[in-house]
């Protein structure tokens, strides 16, 4: 059965659309990350998942039920951690804790929970005075409690350092371990290599890649990126090397040219360089990273959509 | 239903806030100055009535202030949630819209009850061991009861505001007209209104005679409906006098009060986007 599943989902607000005709389908089990820049419309969906907003048009269903009409049972088997959200100041941790173990009508240890994400020692300290990282743990806590279905985490690891970021990708995985499905947002890249099984990127409102870490590599044009150092190499030189098979772009400035394309491709680009009278000194080649993947998907004229 | 777990969390938040603490001081301060007014000459004896009855308890306590300071810490209920951002945290648990609201109105309603019955019980310890004060216990902790129940009807009235509101300013805008509506205007029109209406004037097109209008608008507002209830009460007569009607009548009016804001509140907070 599928956790999540969207299907022509639409929300506007006013005559700005943050999300449109979206079909998206996690399965149970899996650890999806949801990415894509700010404003891309990744919290809108999410906010949709938990009844925060109604969809303009489409259906929306979690864990099976239907996301507006049965919110509060979706929610009970769901953990949450929101975007924008607030803690309330003059309360302690424990209490906060306490608060969603009664709220989901489970018996569980606040201690074990606080110990959990780290921050037992500031149990019975008021969450008023808790540092960004801190409370995002602490929401976190909060979400863990009465072991859910589905996580869902909005930009988790916003406001942790190095080492928090790592302890929450470590509870990503054990949750994933236990069989919960997780669904999370973020502009982090290498948050979502690292955990994800499978990844959906989100622009101006769309859904514009989704797939496997590997799966989507392979979906970009530039596979490789080939520099090649050379003694001399003109534009002209360069025509024969565009024209080969399973090459995306080729550029020079004189010294080196750069290639893009697939792996297999790189012996025909020094052949076709040779051949037309460029001596290669040296080359190198440079996997494509994540990175470039997630600029190539992301970037560009395309106006993006504030929501 | 998990209202109750949203009552108890806001209580405990809202306890720990200055207001309810500053307010406990207020009343404590004010019922004991009411005593001290109402002194018995010496060799007298008066009724811990005598100090309810006071001006500075009855009319400046009670159904002045009372009914302010309830918006005052109600007012933000919701709102003050939606605007912070804690009521994504509130909705990431599972609660309805219902839940929030209903739970919010009983949170609130035992963080005024606290600084009230503090107000009126504290000082009544020196009531009671003072000779000369004949201290009527029931009647005593039933009036601090009854004025717990006036400021929950506004409460409830606050609530609906903050839950229908998108920003904290519309709902401040509304508790206060409501508050402007029922306390300071209906103090101001009361008596001309009385008398015009007992003379015989009034809406011709209406199938009621001036003294029913007026016994309807007595009733409508809530600090009308406390005054019927809660003067039958001291006086030993209530739902037994000649009144009877009135009286339930003034009663229904608080329970609906407590409990039909929060409801049309709830009718826009359902439709709300966050």
């Amino acid at each position: 059965m599928a956790a999540i599943e969207l299907d022509g989902v639409t929300k506007r607000f006013g005559d700005v659309t943050a999300v449109s005709n979206l079909d998206l389908t996690v399965p149970e089990g899996e650890v999806f990350g949801f990415l894509g820049p700010n404003g891309a419309g990744k919290s809108t969906t999410i906010n949709m998942l938990l009844d925060f907003v109604r969809p303009t048009a489409g259906e929306v269903r979690v864990l099976g039920l239907d996301a507006g009409r049965d919110s509060v049972a979706v929610r009970r088997r769901t953990g949450v951690l929101p975007e924008g959200y607030d803690v309330y100041e003059r309360l302690t941790g424990r209490k906060h804790i306490e608060f969603a173990m009664r709220s989901k009508e489970v018996d569980d240890d606040a201690s074990a929970v606080l110990e959990r994400v780290g921050i037992a020692d500031a149990a019975d300290r008021k969450a008023g005075g808790y540092s960004k990282g801190m409370r995002q743990r602490l929401v976190l806590g909060m979400a863990l409690v009465g072991e859910p279905d589905l996580l869902i985490l909005d930009e988790p690891s916003s406001g942790l350092d190095p080492g928090g970021a790592r302890e929450m990708r470590e509870i990503v995985r054990s949750e994933a371990d236990r069989g919960t499905t997780v669904f999370f947002s973020s502009h982090v890249l290498g948050q979502v290599e690292a955990v994800c099984d499978r990844v959906g990127i989100m622009r101006g409102g769309n859904l514009v890649a989704e797939d496997s870490i590997e799966g989507l590599r392979g979906a970009v044009d530039e596979g490789e990126t080939l520099t090649v150092t050379v003694d001399a190499a003109s534009e002209d030189d360069l025509t024969a090397v565009r024209a080969l098979d399973g090459v995306s772009s080729a550029a020079t400035d004189g010294g080196t040219v750069t290639v893009s394309c697939d792996a297999d491709a790189k012996t025909g680009v020094i052949g076709a360089l040779e051949e037309a009278g460029v001596t290669v000194k040296d080359f190198q080649t440079e996997e494509t990273s994540l990175e470039d993947l997630f600029l190539a998907y992301t970037e560009g004229e395309e106006g993006e959509v504030s929501a | 239903m998990t209202w109750t777990a949203v009552a108890r969390k806001d209580f405990q938040d809202a306890i720990r806030s200055r207001w309810v603490a500053g307010l406990s001081v207020l009343f404590i301060l004010l019922v004991s100055a009411a005593a001290y007014l109402v002194r018995p000459a010496p060799g007298e004896t008066i009724s811990s009535n005598a100090v309810l009855n006071s001006l500075v308890v009855r009319d400046a306590l009670v159904t002045t202030l009372v009914p302010l300071l309830a918006l005052v810490v109600a007012y933000k209920a919701v709102v003050g949630e939606r605007e912070s951002g804690s009521l994504k945290l509130l909705l990431s648990l599972p609660h309805s819209r219902a839940d929030v609201v209903f739970g919010k109105v009983a949170g609130r309603a035992a963080a005024i009850a606290a600084p009230i019955s503090a107000g009126f019980l504290l000082p009544a310890v020196v009531l009671l061991v003072a000779p000369p004060v004949n201290f009527d216990v029931v009647s005593y902790v039933g009036y601090t009861l009854l004025t717990a129940i006036l400021a929950v009807a506004f409460v409830g009235i606050a609530v609906g505001f903050s839950a229908a509101a998108s920003s904290s300013r519309r709902a401040v805008a509304g508790a206060i007209g409501i508050y402007f509506l029922f306390v300071p205007l209906w103090g101001a029109v009361r008596f001309p209104l009385q008398l015009y209406l007992g003379m015989g004037g009034g809406p011709s097109w209406l199938p009621l005679t001036g003294q029913q209008v007026l016994r309807m608008l007595r009733l409508l507002n809530p600090t009308g409906s406390f005054k019927i209830v809660s003067n039958a009460f001291l006086q030993g007569s209530l739902y037994t006098g000649g009144q009877v009607s009135m009286q339930v009548s003034a009663t229904l009016m608080l329970v609906l009060w407590i409990l039909v804001p929060p409801l049309l509140g709830l009718l826009w907070f359902r439709e709300a986007d966050l």
